[in-house]
């Protein structure tokens, strides 16, 4: 049994525990990473986010290649080799990971590996194969993350996978059903669809994707109606394992009357905290049922000494969010009077074509009374769109109409994802309608779509009939 | 009820050491100070006694563990009737100056076990962040067990050295129990009541789909009253725990990330502050601005400092006086004339570095003339009277024409002078609802007469309160004339953006010396106070010179 004492241990190394880590180390904290992985990175690098990215990389250009036989280039049919698609996506984690643990050392910070549990208000025991520390610490960021939420209804078998089972990619099913219309399932199923597996997607809402806009959905929907066949309003109710298949049975608005035979199941209804798994009501943190912390705005617990960041104190369960969380964690225990104070976080479903939307989304607005107009743009009318073979898009901009300032936004389309900073910077330095307008943006480009959007609003475009030009 | 409390390893003042022998059983009953456990380090073996009474719900160490300080060692439950009994004791500070080595108590934070109901349930009130102080001294408790208390009413009043201010209740409830008598010494995180809330918010689980919340503050702000006794002013006002610290920047407020982050450390509300930026916006100098602004502005509501100007000069605060202890007293609002004057006032009295310059001018043949004028004036029916004071307003005229510097104004950045061409002279008034300063315009270019009626008409309009703002801008000079009353001088505050002020005081006889014997004559006694930073001594005794000798000899004017 080691010993180990320091001024800040942080428990998990998931993006939010790593930053926490390596901003508290720059600033002067003698500081401990404790996660159960080997390496570091958690499920995002591990088992999540970049894993997931390579892979739909690969999909993306299976996709894009079919396409160009339309437009008189042909490559013939895709040959899959499965063990090198896995080996790619394991040397782009193996490539962060490492980069990572180099960054570690760099920072002075110690690298516990094992399960952490509080054993006081001071102390935590970690243990792990090499047998179990004691940390004795003064300050504790509790950086635990989520796991995927399983369905008890369902058989434990080989072929009920999760996401971290997904990514693993053992073999091609022939037909798979993702159970959970959301982001993580859809991501998935885009992935194996590309590599041939035929998809099912059942969702209990009546909408996949149900935090994002309705209208967003809908382009998504039309893009993807030859690729997955989706049930909305409709539950799964049985999950039998035989041996030539899963037969799953479905109950709902498009529940085929008899049970359904599956290669795979994947489960993806979403991921639950890990906030009761290492014992923090022994060092006095209140966590609830749900394994939940609740924090402040410094991310404090209700034990001054103790924070937590990232998916277990609370929605949206997203790395860029639980980085920065940690990032002000850190400087607060640095003395620093910072606060997680942001106006918008975004979200990015990166199927294809990509989701995205940041700040309120129309339905919010509307909930929260807020005196907002939309204007969106169709990329059917962007040059670029159209010579990219991408005109399935939208560009949507929410303004106060009370102030002009826009205060969300959301895009569906190709590369949808890395257009939306502009948005979230707009919306942070309170740009309104006028100042997107006015800035140039390049053309052609798919991104010019939020200046046009703005351009809509302000009744000032040219590229589309203006509804609010001055008739005479 | 009874709380079940976890008893930590205190300083042992060794790092780690061994378990010999455990003393007591689950299920014991004990009272504070019987030994729990037997360790032994290389140096000698020692007790570790129980903190408190109560009965020993879990041992958590075995014989042979090795423990070191913060290590748990065991779980009591605390009967309340015992912790009532020795209120202070278990959770005041670690009490180091006792030898023998208590054990550290630390509550479990939440306490659990709802009392009846699932909506009832008793939280502790714990002292709240005080600015860093420790071991402060409790000097009132303001509840007692049974008291209904609402959010924020104020529980009890602790004093540091440099305020006195009340630790309250977070929510509402009514008071259980409290643990904390005057003159306890507490810290932050002291417990001071135990508080039985009735709520559904803290029970019921918050929804997951919402941004945490911030969690049921565990220490409210402290609010700060104002001290009775006279603090030492040191260190400027805590302004991290500025209670606006805790309003949320909404969405509504149009500023960047950076500048709600500097916002935030300043603990400034930007809801708040005007910003400058296009549109509205707030930029990191409004913040800056807001800070320096709020910094210097006089404290109206905080009796605890006052400060001015940009280099916040702290000044004590005038203690809090009961006059009626004295006896009758009757209390009457400051006029509104009094209410505006008085800031002014201040800030000029505290900015200005001010000299006064004392001199005797000799207006013996002066009021010759003027009582010979005023018999003229008089046949002629001017309905008027020439008074001494337009004699010396044209004196210090002609004074300012020949020193111009005197007829000047500090730029507002401090870098240069502003010299004026016109001669304007302000005249301080009493009036029944206060001090005014009329302006004369042009006093240079009008003779005697007209001077005389203009200054007659302004004084009647000032004592019927009918000046308008426009009556009172624009001096370049002010001349403040107590002759009527009497005195042999004073010392007139500097009426800014002018550079300096005459004092007038009453005229009297005396015995001069002319070369050959003392003759008699009319002294009148100048008090010339100015702004140091712009004229030096040399040039102001010049200058008063210069009014002396013209008020002892009018034909000086016509030179």
């Amino acid at each position: 049994m080691s010993e180990i004492k320091t001024q800040l241990v942080v428990l998990g190394a998931g993006p939010g525990g790593y930053s926490a880590a390596f901003r508290a180390a720059d600033l002067g904290i003698d500081t401990v990473l404790v996660d159960a992985r080997a390496t570091l990175g958690g499920v995002c690098l591990n088992v999540g986010c970049i894993p997931s990215k390579a892979l739909l990389h690969v999909a993306k250009v299976i996709k894009e290649a079919k396409h160009l036989s339309s437009h008189g280039v042909s490559f013939g049919e895709p040959q899959i080799d499965l063990d090198k698609v896995r080996d790619w996506k394991d040397s782009v984690v193996s490539q962060l990971t490492k980069g990572l643990s180099g960054m570690t050392k760099m920072r002075k910070v110690q690298h516990v590996q094992g399960y952490g549990k509080f054993t006081g208000s001071n102390t935590l025991e970690v243990t792990g194969d090499k047998g179990t520390t004691t940390i004795t610490f003064d300050n504790a960021i509790i950086a635990a993350g989520s796991e995927p939420v399983s369905l008890p209804f369902i058989p434990q078998d080989d072929r009920v996978i999760d996401s971290t089972g997904a990514l693993e990619m053992k073999d091609i099913p022939g037909k798979m059903l993702v159970l959970g219309g959301g982001i993580i399932g859809l991501e998935m199923g885009t992935v194996y669809h590309a590599l041939g597996s035929k998809i099912d997607v059942v969702e209990f809402l009546d909408q996949l994707i149900p935090a994002a806009d309705k209208d967003i959905v809908k382009v998504y929907n039309k893009t993807i109606k030859d690729t997955f066949n989706v049930m909305l309003q409709t539950k799964v109710t049985g999950v039998e394992a035989k041996k030539d298949g899963l037969y799953v049975s479905f109950e709902g608005k498009q529940a085929p009357a008899e049970p359904v035979r599956y290669d795979k199941v994947l489960v993806a209804v979403g991921r639950k905290p890990n906030g009761l798994l290492m014992a923090a009501d022994v060092a006095g943190v209140t966590v609830d049922e749900r394994g939940f912390i609740n924090v402040d705005k410094q991310m404090r617990t209700n034990v001054p000494h103790i924070f937590a960041i990232g998916d277990l104190v609370g929605q949206p369960m997203l790395a860029h969010k639980a980085v920065h969380e940690g990032h002000v964690a850190a400087e607060v225990i640095s003395g620093k009077q910072h606060y997680f104070d942001p106006k918008c976080i975004p979200s990015v479903a990166y199927t294809e074509p990509e989701l995205a939307w940041v700040g309120l989304t129309e339905k919010e607005a509307k909930e929260q009374g807020i005196n907002y107009e939309a204007a969106s743009f169709p990329w059917a009318a962007s040059g670029r769109a159209i010579a990219s073979d991408a005109t399935d898009g939208l560009t949507k901009l929410i303004f106060d109409k009370d102030t002009d300032r826009i205060i969300g936004g959301a895009m569906v389309g190709t590369n949808a994802g890395e257009m939306l900073g502009e948005i979230g910077l707009a919306i942070e330095m309170g740009a309104d309608a006028e100042d997107i307008a006015l800035t140039i943006h390049a053309h052609p480009t798919l991104n010019e779509s939020i200046g046009q959007a703005a351009e809509i609003y302000e009744g000032s475009i040219t590229d589309l009939p203006n509804a609010k030009a001055k008739k005479k | 009820m009874s709380d079940i409390k976890d008893v930590l390893v205190p300083d042992l003042g060794e790092d780690s050491v061994e378990v010999i022998e455990i003393c007591v059983a689950v299920g014991d009953s004990i009272d504070a100070e019987d030994a729990i456990v037997t360790v032994e380090s290389d140096k000698a073996s020692m007790d570790i006694p129980a903190p408190f009474a109560g009965d020993i719900a879990e041992i958590c160490v075995a014989v042979g563990d090795k423990i070191s300080q913060g290590s748990l060692l065991a779980k009591i439950s605390a009967a309340a009737t015992t912790a009532a009994e020795t209120p202070a004791a278990p959770v005041t500070e670690p009490a180091q100056e006792v030898a023998a080595p208590a054990a550290l108590v630390e509550e479990v934070a939440v306490v659990p076990a709802p009392v009846t109901t699932s909506a009832v349930s008793i939280i502790e009130v714990t002292v709240p962040d005080i600015g860093g102080d420790e071991n402060v001294e409790v000097i009132e408790v303001l509840v007692a067990a049974g008291d209904q208390v609402e959010a924020e009413d104020g529980l009890i009043t602790v004093e540091t050295d440099k305020a006195s201010m009340d630790v309250p209740a977070p929510e509402s409830g009514i008071v259980k129990e409290v643990h904390l008598n005057v003159g306890d010494k507490v810290s932050q995180g002291s417990l001071v009541i135990h508080l039985e809330v009735t709520s559904t918010t803290t029970e019921a689980a918050p929804a997951p789909a919402q941004a945490p919340a911030a969690a049921p503050a565990p220490a409210a702000a402290p609010v700060v009253t104002a001290t009775d006794t006279a603090p030492v002013a040191a260190k400027a006002p805590p302004v991290p725990h500025h209670p606006s610290a805790t309003i949320q920047a909404t969405g509504k407020v149009h500023a960047s990330p950076s500048v709600r982050r500097i916002a935030r450390e300043f603990g400034v509300d930007l809801t708040q502050v005007n910003g400058s930026g296009s549109k509205g916006r707030i930029v990191k100098e409004d913040v800056q601005s807001f800070v320096k602004y709020e910094l210097s502005r006089p404290k109206v509501t905080s009796a605890t400092a006052s400060s001015v100007g940009d280099g916040a000069l702290q000044v004590l605060a005038s203690p809090k006086v009961d006059f009626s202890k004295f006896g009758e007293v009757e209390e009457k609002p400051l006029s509104r004339i009094q209410k505006i004057s008085g800031p002014t006032l201040h800030r000029n009295w505290v900015t200005i570095p001010h000299v006064t310059q004392f001199d005797e001018a000799d207006i013996t043949d002066m009021e010759s003339f003027r009582k010979a004028q005023n018999v003229v004036a008089e046949k002629r029916k001017l309905g008027f009277k020439i008074s001494p004071l337009v004699f010396i307003m044209k004196a210090v005229a002609d004074a300012l024409k020949a020193y111009p510097t005197f007829n000047s104004s500090l730029s507002a950045d401090g870098e240069s002078l502003i010299l004026k061409k016109y001669f304007h002279i302000g005249i301080a008034v009493d009036t029944p609802n206060g001090l005014v300063v009329p302006v004369v315009p042009d006093v240079d270019q009008k003779g005697i007469l007209e001077l005389s009626k203009e200054l007659m008409e302004i004084s009647v309009k000032a004592r019927d309160g009918k000046l308008k703002a426009a009556d009172m801008q624009g001096s370049c000079f002010t001349i403040s004339s107590l002759g009527g009353i009497g005195g042999t001088a004073f010392t007139p505050i500097v009426n800014a953006p002018d550079v300096a002020i005459l004092g007038v005081s009453k005229s009297e006889i005396k015995p001069k010396w002319n070369g050959q014997d003392f003759a008699p004559k009319l002294m009148l006694p100048l008090s010339l106070s100015y702004d140091h930073r712009v004229i030096d001594g040399a040039l102001a005794a010049r200058f008063a010179v210069h009014i002396k000798d013209v008020l002892t000899d009018l034909r000086q004017i016509i030179l």
